[in-house]
C-alpha cells in the first residue's frame, strides 16, 4: 500500500465520521461515538504496551490522574481547557517517565504485579486525600472545555474532541509501527538480547513507549473527566486495565486495526446493558476465554485469514 | 503496653492463618505452573456460597460441608487447569489474562445468581475467651486452630510422599524433573486442583465470620498477591513467613493507626520488595 493511498483513506473515513451525528442526530449513538473515541485512544496505549510484553496495570491510575488533573488545573488554578487538558496529560507522561526508570528494569509477571500494586496506591491516594480529591465522592462539577471561546457543551462536540483523539492515537500508534522506530520496540519483545548486542539501549526504548503509553492515557483520561463533569476514584481501579487487556484481546493485538474492532465490538455493550451491568461482565468474560482458546489473534486475526483465502481462491 | 501487644499478636496470628492458606495455594500454582491465578480470591468465594447454600439453606452440618466445599473447589481446580489454563503453559501472560477471564466470569455468574446482598451463615461457635484482659472470639480462634491442621496436613504431604516431592522437584526445575519421569500432566492438575482446596478451605471456614457476597474474594486474593510477593512467588516456605508477617504489621497498623494506613504500608512494602529483590525474602 503506497503511503498516499492510507492518508488519503484515513482522512475520508474521519471526515465522514465526524459527519455522521450531524446527519444521524441520535445523541445516544453519539454518545456510544464519544465512549469509542476515548476506548480506542486508551486500547492503543495498551496496544504500545503490549509490543513490548509488559502489560501495564498502572494504566487506571494514569487514566485517572490524567482526569483529577485536568479537572484541578481547571477548577483550582482556572487555566483555560486547552492548557489544563494538555498540562495534565504531560504531568502524567512525566510522572510515567520517573517511576519508568525503575518500574522498567522489572518484566513479566513482576511487572504487572509491580503496576497493579502502584495503581491501587493511587486509588487508595484518591480515595484518602479528600482536600484535593474529594475523596470517595470524587469531583463534581468539572468544567465543560472551552475552545477558541465556545464552550463546547453538546455531545456532539465532544464527539468531534474524542474522535479528533483516537485518530490521533491511531495515526501516530500506526506510523510508529511503521517506523524504525517501532520495529525497535517490537523486536523488544521478540529478541531482546539480540537488539542489545546491535548497541541498541533497550531500557530506553522501553521507557519511550510507556510514557508515550501513559501520555494518551492521560488525554484520554481527561477529556473522560470533562465529558462526565464528574471524577471518581472507582471509574480508576483495576477495571480499567483489565477492560483494555480485553479489548485488545478480541480485537487482535498484532495490529493497531485490532483496538477499534475490539472496541467497536465491546464498548457499545455496556451502553445496551446498563441495567444488566453483571451480564455484560459475564459476556466479558466468556468472550476472554473463547478467543484466547480458540482465536488467539483476535477479530483481526480472524479477518487476515478470511482475507488470505479469498485472495488465494482468485487466483 | 503489654496488652495491647498481645491483642495485637493475637488477631495477627489468627488472620495470617488464613492469609497463608490462600497465599499456599497461589504459590503453589504460580510454582508449578506459573500462572498468576487472578481467580483465587473467587475460588475462595464460590466455596462460601457453597457454605451459604448449604448449611445456611438447606441446613447441613458445618463441618462436614467445609470439607465437601473444600474438595469440590479443588475438583474445580482441576477441571480449570485441564480445560482453560493447560494450552497456555510457558505463556505466562496469556495464562494470566486467563485466570483474569475466569475470575470476571465467576464473580458475574456469582451476581446474577445470588445478586449482590451481602448474606451471613449462622456462626457453628460463639461466644468469647477472655486471656487475661484480652480477649479472643472463639469461632476466629477455632478457624485459627482448624487452618493450623490442615496447614499440617500440607506440610506433611509436601514433605513426605511421593506427589509432594514431584510438585517440589517441578517448582524447583521442570525439565530436570521431567528427566526423572515426573510428569507434568499428572502434577499440573493436582497442584491446581490442591491449591484450589486450600482456597475452597479458606472460602468455607471465613463464611461464617465474614459475609457472602460476589465480590468477597477480591481481598483475600489481594491478601494473597502480598503474602506471596513478600515471601516469593513459587516459595512454599516464603508463604509461610509472608503470611505471618502481613498478618502482624496488618494488625499492628490497624491497632494503632488505621486499616487504610495498614493496607497503604503493605502496597508500599510489595513495591519496594518487587524493585529491589523482585524474588522476594525467601525465592530463588
Amino acid at each position: 500500500m503506497k503511503p498516499m493511498k492510507f492518508t488519503v483513506k484515513f482522512s475520508v473515513i474521519i471526515a465522514v465520521l465526524a459527519l455522521l451525528p450531524f446527519v444521524l442526530r441520535a445523541p445516544f449513538l453519539t454518545h456510544i461515538g464519544v465512549m469509542m473515541g476515548l476506548y480506542v485512544t486508551l486500547a492503543l496505549s495498551m496496544n504500545l504496551m503490549l509490543r513490548i510484553g509488559q502489560i501495564s496495570f498502572a494504566h487506571g491510575a494514569f487514566m485517572g490522574l490524567g482526569a483529577y488533573g485536568s479537572a484541578l488545573f481547571m477548577m483550582r488554578l482556572g487555566l483555560p481547557f486547552p492548557l489544563a487538558f494538555f498540562g495534565a496529560a504531560l504531568a502524567v507522561t512525566l510522572l510515567a517517565w520517573l517511576v519508568g526508570q525503575v518500574f522498567l528494569r522489572i518484566r513479566g509477571v513482576y511487572f504487572v504485579l509491580l503496576t497493579f500494586a502502584f495503581g491501587e496506591i493511587i486509588v487508595l491516594i484518591f480515595v484518602e486525600w479528600v482536600s484535593l480529591f474529594g475523596g470517595s465522592n470524587g469531583l463534581a462539577g468539572v468544567p465543560r472545555p472551552g475552545l477558541f471561546g465556545y464552550e463546547i457543551q453538546s455531545r456532539d462536540g465532544f464527539y468531534l474532541l474524542a474522535l479528533a483523539l483516537a485518530a490521533f492515537a491511531y495515526a501516530s500508534v500506526r506510523a510508529l509501527y511503521r517506523s524504525e522506530l517501532g520495529a525497535v520496540i517490537t523486536s523488544l519483545d521478540e529478541n531482546e538480547a539480540l537488539t542489545r548486542s546491535l548497541g541498541i539501549d533497550s531500557r530506553q526504548y522501553r521507557l519511550l513507549t510507556f510514557c508515550f503509553s501513559a501520555f494518551l492515557a492521560g488525554l484520554s483520561g481527561a477529556l473522560y473527566g470533562h465529558y462526565l463533569t464528574l471524577v471518581t476514584p472507582e471509574d480508576y481501579g483495576f477495571w480499567v486495565p483489565v477492560n483494555l487487556v480485553v479489548i485488545n484481546v478480541i480485537g487482535g493485538v498484532a495490529n493497531p486495526i485490532g483496538c477499534i474492532l475490539g472496541a467497536l465490538l465491546l464498548v457499545p455493550l455496556p451502553e445496551f446493558l446498563r441495567d444488566a451491568k453483571q451480564y455484560q461482565v459475564l459476556l466479558y468474560g466468556i468472550l476472554l476465554i473463547l478467543f484466547l482458546l480458540f482465536m488467539p489473534d483476535g477479530l483481526h486475526g480472524v479477518m487476515e485469514k478470511f482475507r488470505r483465502r479469498m485472495s488465494g481462491r482468485a487466483k | 503496653m503489654f496488652e495491647l501487644a498481645i491483642k495485637i499478636v493475637i488477631n495477627g496470628l489468627t488472620s495470617s492463618l488464613v492469609y497463608i492458606l490462600m497465599a499456599l495455594g497461589f504459590t503453589l500454582i504460580f510454582g508449578i505452573m506459573r500462572v498468576v491465578n487472578f481467580a483465587h480470591g473467587e475460588l475462595y468465594m464460590v466455596a462460601s456460597f457453597l457454605v451459604y447454600v448449604l448449611v445456611g439453606s438447606l441446613g447441613w452440618n458445618y463441618y462436614l460441608v467445609v470439607v465437601l466445599a473444600a474438595v469440590a473447589v479443588g475438583l474445580f481446580g482441576m477441571v480449570l487447569e485441564r480445560v482453560l489454563f493447560r494450552p497456555f503453559i510457558g505463556r505466562e501472560l496469556n495464562g494470566m489474562i486467563m485466570a483474569l477471564a475466569v475470575s470476571i466470569t465467576l464473580q458475574a455468574s456469582a451476581f446474577i445468581l445470588f445478586g449482590s446482598d451481602e448474606h451471613s451463615v449462622e456462626r457453628p461457635i460463639s461466644g468469647v475467651i477472655h486471656l487475661g484482659s484480652v480477649i479472643v472470639p472463639r469461632d476466629r480462634l477455632a478457624v485459627g486452630l482448624i487452618a493450623l491442621v490442615i496447614l499440617a496436613v500440607f506440610y506433611l504431604f509436601m514433605r513426605y510422599t511421593k506427589a509432594g516431592l514431584a510438585m517440589r522437584a517441578v517448582v524447583q526445575d521442570e525439565e530436570i524433573a521431567s528427566i526423572h519421569g515426573i510428569r507434568p500432566k499428572l502434577v499440573h492438575p493436582l497442584a491446581f486442583g490442591l491449591g484450589a482446596m486450600l482456597a475452597g478451605f479458606a472460602g468455607a471456614l471465613m463464611a461464617p465470620i465474614y459475609t457472602v457476597y460476589p465480590y468477597m474474594g477480591s481481598q483475600p486474593m489481594l491478601k494473597a498477591f502480598i503474602v506471596v510477593i513478600l515471601g516469593g512467588l513459587g516459595s512454599i516456605p516464603g508463604a509461610v513467613l509472608g503470611g505471618v508477617v502481613l498478618g502482624l504489621t496488618e494488625s499492628a497498623f490497624a491497632t494503632l493507626i488505621n486499616t487504610t494506613v495498614a493496607t497503604m504500608v503493605s502496597f508500599g512494602i510489595v513495591v519496594l520488595i518487587l524493585l529491589v529483590k523482585p524474588t522476594g525474602l525467601l525465592g530463588r
